[in-house]
């Protein structure tokens, strides 16, 4: 197991350590695929209905930062006591819910009809990614994955740094920008992004696999999850960039 | 361009298109594998 090369994900919920520190408490049966796809779509109807209750009601739009950062609590909660996951996930899912709702419906006030396109978007690419991963097409190598982490730890120091000079009325410029390459830095994101949900499969059927207790379903799903909101954001942002220069 | 959500469809289709194929050549028992790892003998 020592040499498996599939326990590193550029998640921060999915780490090497996740399964090995869950192995040994197995009470209530081993995870399955099954168990974590159905765990996973029923978080993603919550993400859903949460976000279209949010987009439609204004009494909620006083709520996003809240839920925001109720969201971050959550799965701070999820990634240190993956035993609460039952409760912990489906709560995240309608926190980041509420908030995806909001930004949303801001960015579909400006572009209209960018928020269908980029659902349609998300959902084709990891329909694509999982029928690559299926196939054999993309294999989560050694290299591959640390590829990966690096370019998302890279992305994430980036956009920490932003965070904090917006403390000062400042930020990186190509974060935001829609030139050419402000275009091009959101585009690497978004390929970034989409990669991370190979890891995701990956680090799934790997804890199927190694018969991770039941209540890494969850974690699994919170996991894929969290990259497709990613993911969802990423291309928003990256269809705002070229819808503004029209 | 009118719809610039067209430009992010193209890698996802062939991607798709890519790994069906891959799939296809996966159950054909002529088929060989995309990427050869293993040492290949000299009269093979």
């Amino acid at each position: 197991m020592s040499n498996h090369l599939a326990l590193r994900s550029g998640n921060p919920a999915l780490q090497s350590s996740t399964f090995r520190n869950h192995l040994s408490s197995t009470s209530d049966g081993a995870m399955t695929l099954s168990g974590t796809v159905n765990k996973t779509a029923l978080s993603l109807i919550l993400v859903i209905l949460s976000a279209g209750y949010s987009w439609t009601n204004p009494a909620m739009h006083g709520l996003v930062v809240p839920a925001a950062i109720i969201g971050f609590v959550l799965a701070l909660v999820t990634i240190f006591k993956p035993t609460l996951g039952h409760i912990t996930v489906p709560a995240y899912a309608l926190a980041q819910g509420v908030f995806l709702g909001v930004i949303s419906m801001i960015f579909n006030a400006k572009y209209p009809g960018i928020v269908v396109q980029a659902v349609f978007l998300t959902f084709g690419t990891l329909g694509a990614l999982l029928l690559a991963y299926m196939s054999g097409l993309i294999k989560a190598t050694e290299n591959f994955k640390l590829g990966i982490v690096a370019a998302t730890g890279g992305i994430a120091i980036l956009y920490f740094i932003n965070f904090v000079m917006g403390f000062f009325g400042s930020g990186i410029s190509v974060i935001s920008s829609n030139d050419t390459m402000g275009i091009l830095f959101s585009g690497v994101v978004v390929v970034i992004a989409a990669l991370n949900l190979v890891l995701d499969f990956d680090f799934i059927e790997e804890g199927a696999e190694m018969g991770a207790p039941k209540y890494m379903e969850w974690y699994g799903a919170f996991g894929l999850l969290v990259t497709l909101i990613w993911l969802y954001l990423e291309i928003l942002r990256l269809l705002a960039k070229l819808s503004s220069r029209r | 361009m009118e719809n610039p959500a067209i430009i992010l469809w193209i890698p996802i289709i062939l991607l798709s298109v890519a790994s069906i194929l891959k799939l296809l050549k996966k159950g054909d028992p002529n088929g060989q594998p995309w990427i050869r790892i293993e040492k290949v003998e000299e009269n093979e």
